[in-house]
Formats: C-alpha cells, structure tokens, sequence
C-alpha cells in the first residue's frame, strides 16, 4: 500500500490525543503520590494515630526488613501459587463447561437453576465443608479459589457464547460449516471480547478465594500475616501484606491486560 | 425441474405465539432460470429463501433442489442474506475469503478469482480494511463477492442491492446479470423494486400479504440479449411495472 500524507488536522488530532493521554496518566500519578503523602504527614503529624494507621515509611521499612529475612518472598510466592492455580484452573475449565454447555442445549437446560443455585450461594459457607475434606492446608485453599472463579466463569463466558449474533451463525450454516466450525470460527471469536474481560475479572475474584481460604486456613502466606499481625496487633504487618497485596494484584492484572493488547495485534 | 417447491407451508412456532408465514406455495425452477420474488414487507420472502438453502425445514409440503431435500453441506446454494452478516473482526480480504474457507475451497484460483471480483467492484483499495470502516453499499458488495467466490449452481440473493445508491445499483444488476447468464448459474432474487425484478428476471413471483400465497406469476419474455438496463425502457416493462404495482398495492391495503 502506498504511504499516506495526512493533513495537517490530523496531526493536530494526534497531539491533542497524546496530549489528553499524558495528562491522565499524571492526574492518576498525581493522585497516588497525594494519598501516600497525605497517609505520611497525617499519621507523622499525629492527625490518625500511626498505631491503627501505620505510615508508607514504616511499611517501606518493614517491607524491607522482610525481604532481606527471605519471609516477604516465602509468603508472597504461597499466596502467588495459591491464586495462579485457582486462577488457571477455573479458568480452563470454566470454558470448558461452558463450550460443552453451548453445544448441548439439554445439558444447558439442564444444569440452569443449579449454576444460578451455585453462583448465587456464599462461597465461603462452604469453607468449613472444604476444610474438612481438604485439610487445612494450600489444597483448601486452591479449591476454595477455584470455586469462587469457576461459577462466575461458566456463567460470563457461556452468556457470550450463547448471545452470538443468530444471522452470522446462519450465515455459518448456510455454508454448511459443522458446529466445531461455527463455534471456532463464528462463535469463539465474536466472545473474544468477553471472554477477555472474564479473564479481568476472574484476577480479582482469585485473590479474593486464595485470600479467603487463608484467612480461614493458612499457616503461611499474605492472608496469614494479614490474621498473625491482627492477632499480635501489629498494624505495620497488616499494612505491608495489604500493600503487598495490592502490587501483585495490580501486576497480575497488567499482565492479562497485556495479554488483551497481544491478542487485539494477533487479531489485527 | 432444478428446484421444485410444492403446496410449501410454514408455521413458525414460539411459546407464546405462532405465525403461519407461508401458505401452499408452489413453483418450479429451470435451470438457469432467473427468477424473482416480489411482495409486500413482512409477506415471507426471506422465509422461501431460509426453505429453498434448507436452513429451516418446511412446517408441510416439500422443496427439492436437483431432486432432493436441500441442505446446506450439498455446496449447490450460494445465500446472500438481507444484512451483509461481514464478521467484524475480520479484514474485508478475510471476509470474501469466509465461505472459501469454511467449505474448505481456499485454492489460490477461487482466491484470485473473488480478488479480481473485489477489484472489479471498487473494493481493491478496502482489502486490509475492517468492515466498520466501510459504507453499507460497500458492505453490501463485500457480501455478494463472498457469496459469488463458492460459484454457487443456485444463488438465493435477499435484497442483495437495498443499501447501494441508483447508479452503482442499475450497474451491479447488469453485472451480476451477465455473470449468472454467462456461468448458466440459477438465481432466485427477492426484492421490494419492482423495476429491478421486471429488468432481470425471466420469472417474477408476486406474493400476497403474509401468509404468503401465490398473487401472480409473470413472464416478461423479452427478446434475447437485453441487458437489464435496456429492459427497463422497453413499453413492455412499463406496462408490466404497472400491473405489478396495482398486485402488491391491493396486497398492501389489506395489512
Ligand atoms: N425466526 C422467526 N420466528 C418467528 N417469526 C418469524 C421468524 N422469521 C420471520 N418471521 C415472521 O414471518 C413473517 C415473514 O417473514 P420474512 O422474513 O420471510 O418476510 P420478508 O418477506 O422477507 O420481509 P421483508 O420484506 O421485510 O424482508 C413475518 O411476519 C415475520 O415476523
Ligand atoms: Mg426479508
């Protein structure tokens, strides 16, 4: 293809986009730097008590304490695996039901009222129930997980796959296409969207089961310092693991973002 | 007899409700006949289309399409729906390369062959593009150059004209006319245009208000060789005009 010369409003255009990009990106910086400081001098000026509220300071200093101990590293990488497990799992096989529950519309039928029963019921009730055939130990926890994720993931992706456009699956079959075909040509890629997004949603609810099962649980991991530093009324520890928390929630959920943009250049 | 479609009846059903859409039609088609389906909106026009490609079976009566029961694997229809159905995250390249693909005929030969069909059509420089970039009429032209690409025996074309503008329609008519007559392809084409009808068909269908029965059967007979562009300033297509009008008018004013 030839190469184009754009006008000049559309360099205009352009600027005016980076412009407007640049400015988000230092209003949310902004926004952080302030929390952070403001968490600082109310707590150093003694406005919030430091002893309920902590300050980044003292969480930096004890972030740091902790990995040089090697213990920050040990109980992150628990609660890491915990939740890619659950993660991955669900995940997988939370499609998987779903594609065979788009195939056969009896089982789809027939499984309705209970993925509804399922998902609407409080995952963490069955804690006790999960803990007694488990063992208190990571395999409750992965499961506990998986059954927070896998639900929700039936549901989000068998909706998309089932709300394909009807005129482009009959396009499919008037050119005779077998339903393998129109599920990976047709169906699969017109959910591609959704699917991405229940991959968004599915990092939080992971944490949320992994962190879950170890409140419940643990003898190690963030969610048992989170409970050990309760306990002992360590309000710097709580403070680190919530922060630590929040850095590798925040890195899974870029990762699957990033995942979003190679998919989007794969399409392309 | 290519397509024999014989006291054709048609419920379609829902929990809540029924619409009879055909009732007891009957035609037949040559091969290599043209021939069009007229009739007012809503009549069941599409519905005769979704029988005759075997996407929907009949409620009573039988279709058959070089004698037998017709179903989509049989690779005789080429359907072109009423909307252009493109897949969205497709290029317009990979779009008319769709039905190729799914019947397992991607030959570089069938696709040279839609490619010089898309240059032809004013497509060439919307190869990489994505279909929300293009206008309807060119969406239109993508999904008739999908359809044209399997070199369908019967082609089954649902308003495939309605989104282009006067000039590029009279213009693709007389091209896709003189595609079909020069391949020996079958096309059945409905249309709201009487005009259109009148100018390309060897047959045209009138139906009456839904549930669709036969109104009328036409055979313009025109002398050989007139492109539909020469047929429509014909006395003889003026006339016809006319009397089809004042068919789907007195249809009309019973809805
Ligand atoms: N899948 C369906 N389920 C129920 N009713 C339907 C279905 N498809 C069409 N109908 C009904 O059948 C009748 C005929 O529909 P059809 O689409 O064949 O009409 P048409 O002649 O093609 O109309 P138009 O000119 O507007 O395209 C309409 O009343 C419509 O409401
Ligand atoms: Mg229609």
């Amino acid at each position: 293809m030839k190469t184009k010369k754009f006008s000049k409003a559309h360099y205009d255009y352009l600027k005016l986009h980076r412009t407007k990009k640049i400015l988000t990106l230092l209003t949310q910086i902004a926004i952080l730097v302030a929390f952070f400081l403001g968490w600082e001098l109310l707590s150093r000026f003694g406005v919030i008590s430091s002893f309920f509220f902590s300050s980044p300071t003292r969480v930096a200093k004890l972030i740091g304490e902790m990995l040089r101990s090697g213990e920050l590293i040990y109980h992150s990488r628990v609660t890491l695996n915990e939740t890619l497990i659950g993660f991955a799992v669900a995940t997988g096989v939370g499609f998987l039901v779903a594609f065979v529950l788009w195939y056969s519309n009896f089982l789809r039928q027939v499984s309705e009222p209970f993925l509804v029963v399922l998902n609407s019921l409080p995952k963490v009730a069955l804690g006790p129930i999960i803990i007694i055939w488990f063992g208190a130990g990571d395999k409750a926890i992965i499961f506990m997980c998986i059954l927070i994720v896998v639900i929700v993931t039936i549901l989000n992706i068998l909706n998309s796959f089932t709300n394909c456009d009807n005129q482009l699956i009959a396009l499919g079959k008037s050119l005779g296409a077998s339903k393998m075909q129109i599920f990976f040509k047709i169906v699969l890629p017109s959910s591609l969207k959704d699917i991405i997004s229940t991959l968004k949603v599915n990092v939080g609810l992971s944490w949320i089961g992994s962190i879950m099962g170890e409140l419940l649980v643990s003898k190690a991991g963030l969610g048992y310092l989170l409970t050990y530093g309760k306990q002992v009324a360590n309000m710097h520890l709580v403070m680190t693991a919530t922060v630590v928390l929040c850095l590798l929630a925040s890195l899974m959920y870029f990762a699957v973002a990033l995942f979003e943009k190679l998919m989007q250049k794969k399409l392309k | 007899m290519f397509v024999q479609v014989k006291n054709l009846n048609l419920i379609y059903q829902s929990q809540t409700d029924e619409t009879q859409a055909l009732n007891d039609i009957s035609f037949d088609i040559e091969k290599q006949d043209f021939v069009a389906i007229v009739g007012p909106s809503g009549c069941g026009k599409t519905t005769i289309l979704s029988l005759i490609s075997g996407l929907i079976k009949p409620t009573s009566g039988t279709v058959l399409v070089d004698g037998k029961m017709p179903k989509p694997k049989d690779n005789l229809c080429g359907y072109m729906f009423q909307r252009d159905n493109l897949l969205p995250w497709k290029t317009i390249e990979k779009n008319i390369y769709f039905g190729l693909e799914i019947k397992k005929q991607a030959s570089n030969e069938r696709k040279n062959y839609a490619i010089s069909l898309a240059d032809k059509y004013g497509l060439k420089e919307f190869l990489k593009k994505y279909p929300s970039e293009l206008s309807g009429g060119m969406r239109q032209r993508v999904a008739l150059i999908r359809t044209l690409a399997l070199k369908p025996e019967l082609l089954l074309l649902d308003e495939p004209f309605s989104a282009l503008d006067y000039q590029t329609r009279l213009n693709l008519c007389n091209d896709i006319f003189s595609i079909i007559k020069r391949e020996k392809k079958t096309a059945i084409l409905v249309t709201h245009d009487i005009q259109e009808a009148i100018s390309m068909a060897d047959k045209i269908i009138v139906l009456s208000a839904r549930p669709a029965k036969i109104k009328a059967i036409h055979l313009p007979n025109f002398e050989a060789n007139l492109t539909p562009f020469e047929r429509r300033n014909t006395t003889k297509a003026k006339r016809l005009f006319e009397k089809i009008w004042q068919e789907i008018q007195d249809e009309n004013k019973k809805i």
